[in-house]
């Protein structure tokens, strides 16, 4: 199976076009909702809350599909990578990821991303990151959700 | 702990200024880490738990209701000073400590930024008695009486001010302005009788370096509250009028003016006249109001203006400005910012005159008739800038007939400063504004990144000033000559009696305060630019010698 892991760039890469989607989306929508553009917003701190969730809906609305159907981003679409559960099935075949485990415990690594440009906290992305240096290329955030991010056939 | 973690999605908008605050929750897991490691402190012996005078040395920030920053009940002077020795030393919880102590014959009263007011014994440093506030105390602590009760109050810097049983520091009250939506209560309030004037900023000038942020609808303004129940009882805006949709940026973002000339400082009173003074600082949008870079004199009772004098016209501002002055809430065209950051001042003159004096900072030091507001004499100091010029405020000796002016004169986060900066100390003729003597020094920052002038208030007594320099040395001069008599180099580590590890820095915000042979000072203040941070508090005592 180590032949059609994703490479360590294809991955980057594919990061770096969610990367830059997602945010984009969700400051469009931070714009037309106007959830920060008001004093009133700020006299509590649920403008966090309502950020995040529009990031969440973001990531859902871009990739929900393509991770439903493919088990793909449009990064990791657009690299021909998809993600896989870990352990193959029946013939060692690799098996699709199921959606629940992609979005609700593979998906909440990524604020990780966000909390890293805090000082304290960046050796958690990091460390993250670190793990795709291992043999099977696995991040940390692949093995805590048991799946591989492999070249699609 | 807990409280301090659970409190993120509280109603309380504390921090919400800071251009970090989105990190508030971790800043918050790091404080409460801090403040329980902090636990450890020394308190006072049950006997003595509770302060028994009520003596106090100051009838506000400026130590007095004109805010003259003169104490007069100091022993220290130019032929003794040179005595002075640290006495104790108390490590604080913050290294932005941003309190003015209020001080009494047997206790020191000081907030400790996030973790409360302090009950200190005078002598000794122990704890008399600790509330905790989980808030951000910002203003010095006041005293005042409910029928036969002493209280203390003190204003939370994003909530409003609390009042406290000064023996006890049990809970009274808490009191905010309702009619801004997003206060800040940055300067010292006043106390005069059964009023307390508060002075009303906003945070949106820090909010607007969101680009997303609307900017801006708040106006600044000065509020009354009855001392015995914490109710409003006026609130005068600097800007009547209301805030109308001006434009839009990245087509969804509307933008709104008027707004801005917030007010930083404690206001003065007038007794005779029953005015109230003080400054505003600049608008935050255009179109910009003839009442931001301003002087306004209330009436106390009813907070109806008798009159304002403008002194920068056309000054819009915001903290996006740092960022960029392209940044859509830097509105165009840009001012220099120069508030009056510092609180107005009303003293005599030797020939008998009544004047206002008002430091900007545009590096201007002001007069002006107190019943007119016209200008009478302005003596230009430096080139000025957003941090100063005259920042936090200046002090006189009406007896030598002067005036002290502090100049930072500091660039700072990237805005244009043009002109040479010239820091330091000058004294001034109050009658005409001539300048009397200056004094500067050589910067340390030659050798090491710091900074350097004087942005800390300061303090004058018998024929001494006292001044806190950003470069970390607490100085003391001749009040006639500018001759430098005494200094103290705070950057060092300081065994402290709560057993709290502390170190000095940089010296700005409310500055030093005397009481009879003791000199106090808070050293440390990273909130603006580069300079050093620093949580202690220092009490310096004439030593006496053999008799």
């Amino acid at each position: 199976m180590s032949e059609q892991l994703a490479g360590r760039w294809q991955r980057m890469l594919a990061t770096m076009i969610d990367g830059v989607l997602v945010p984009t989306l969700t400051i469009t929508l931070v714009m037309i909702t106007g959830v920060v553009e008001d004093a009133e917003d700020f006299t509590d701190r649920w403008w966090v809350a309502h950020v995040l969730l529009l990031a969440i809906f973001s990531y859902l609305l871009l990739n929900g599909y393509l991770l439903w159907r493919y088990g793909q981003t449009i990064g990791k679409k657009a690299l021909g990578i998809a993600i896989y559960l870990a352990e193959p099935g029946v013939n060692n075949q690799s098996q699709p990821a199921p959606i629940w485990r992609l979005v609700f415990i593979r998906a909440l690594f990524f604020p990780l991303l966000f909390v890293g440009i805090v000082p304290w906290f960046s050796p958690i992305p990091l460390l993250d990151q670190i793990f795709i240096f291992g043999k099977k290329r696995r991040c940390l955030h692949d093995y805590v959700s048991g799946t591989v991010v492999l070249k699609k056939p | 702990m807990i409280g301090c973690a659970v409190n993120f999605f509280s109603p309380d908008p504390e921090m919400a200024d800071n251009k970090f605050h989105f990190l508030s929750p971790l800043i918050l897991i790091a404080m409460c880490g801090w403040a329980v490691a902090g636990e450890a402190a020394e308190t006072c012996s049950e006997s003595s738990r509770l302060p028994e005078s009520n003596d106090y040395y100051s009838t506000g920030w400026g130590i007095d209701q004109r805010n003259t920053r003169y104490q007069p009940r100091s022993e220290i002077s130019s032929e003794n000073v040179g005595q002075l020795t640290l006495k104790w030393a108390y490590g604080l919880s913050s290294t932005t400590p941003r309190s003015y102590p209020l001080v009494t014959p047997d206790t020191i009263f000081m907030g400790d930024s996030d973790r409360g007011v302090v009950a200190l014994d005078r002598e000794s440093g122990c704890e008399r008695w600790v509330h905790e506030h989980d808030g951000y105390i910002s203003s010095a602590i006041l005293s005042s009486k409910i029928d036969d009760r002493d209280i203390i109050i003190y204003a939370d810097r994003f909530d409003g001010i609390y009042a406290l049983d000064a023996r006890s520091g049990d809970s009274i009250w808490h009191a905010a302005v309702d009619d801004e939506t997003l206060p800040m209560y940055s300067g010292t309030p006043l106390i005069v009788g059964n009023l307390i004037f508060v002075p009303v900023a906003s945070m949106e000038v820090t909010l607007a370096i969101n680009p997303f942020y609307g900017c801006c609808t708040s106006s600044g303004g000065m509020a009354a509250f009855d001392v015995t129940t914490g109710e409003k009882l006026w609130y005068r805006p600097t800007i009547e009028a209301e805030a109308t949709m001006t434009g839009r940026h990245f087509y969804f973002v509307e933008e709104y003016g008027p707004s801005g000339a917030p007010v930083w400082a404690t206001p003065s009173y007038d007794e005779k006249r029953g005015w109230l003074f003080f400054g505003t600082g600049q608008n935050y949008t255009h179109p910009t109001t003839d009442t931001s870079d301003a002087i306004f004199a209330l009436e106390a009772t009813t907070g109806d203006v008798r009159w304002i004098q403008q002194y920068t016209e056309n000054d819009s501002y915001t903290a996006a400005c740092n960022l960029s002055l392209n940044h859509p809430n830097c509105s165009q065209p840009v001012g220099p910012d120069v508030d009056f950051g510092a609180p107005t001042m009303l003293v005599t003159t030797k020939s008998g005159r009544e004047l206002l004096l008002a430091g900007q900072k545009s590096a201007d030091a002001h007069a002006m008739d107190v019943q007119t507001g016209e200008r009478v004499w302005t003596t230009n100091l430096g080139r000025g800038g957003i941090i100063g010029g005259v920042h936090w405020g200046l002090a006189a000796n009406e007896a030598l007939g002067l005036v002290y002016v502090p100049i930072s004169d500091k660039a700072a986060m990237g805005f244009p400063s043009p002109g040479e900066p010239t820091p330091g100390l000058y004294a001034l003729d109050i009658e005409t504004g001539e300048r009397r003597w200056a004094y500067s020094r050589e910067s340390r920052c030659t050798d090491e990144e710091c900074t350097f002038g004087l942005s800390a208030a300061i303090l004058a007594s018998n024929d001494i000033v006292v001044t806190g320099n950003i470069d970390g040395f607490l100085e003391v001069f001749h009040a006639i000559t500018g001759e430098l008599l005494w200094q103290h180099d705070s950057w060092r580590s300081y065994d402290t009696v709560n057993g709290v590890e502390a170190s000095g820095g940089a010296f700005d915000a409310h500055g030093p305060m005397i009481a009879d042979d003791l000199l106090m000072v808070t050293s440390g203040y990273r909130y603006v630019g580069a300079e050093r941070g620093g949580n202690a508090f220092l009490v310096f005592q004439l030593e006496k010698g053999d008799e």
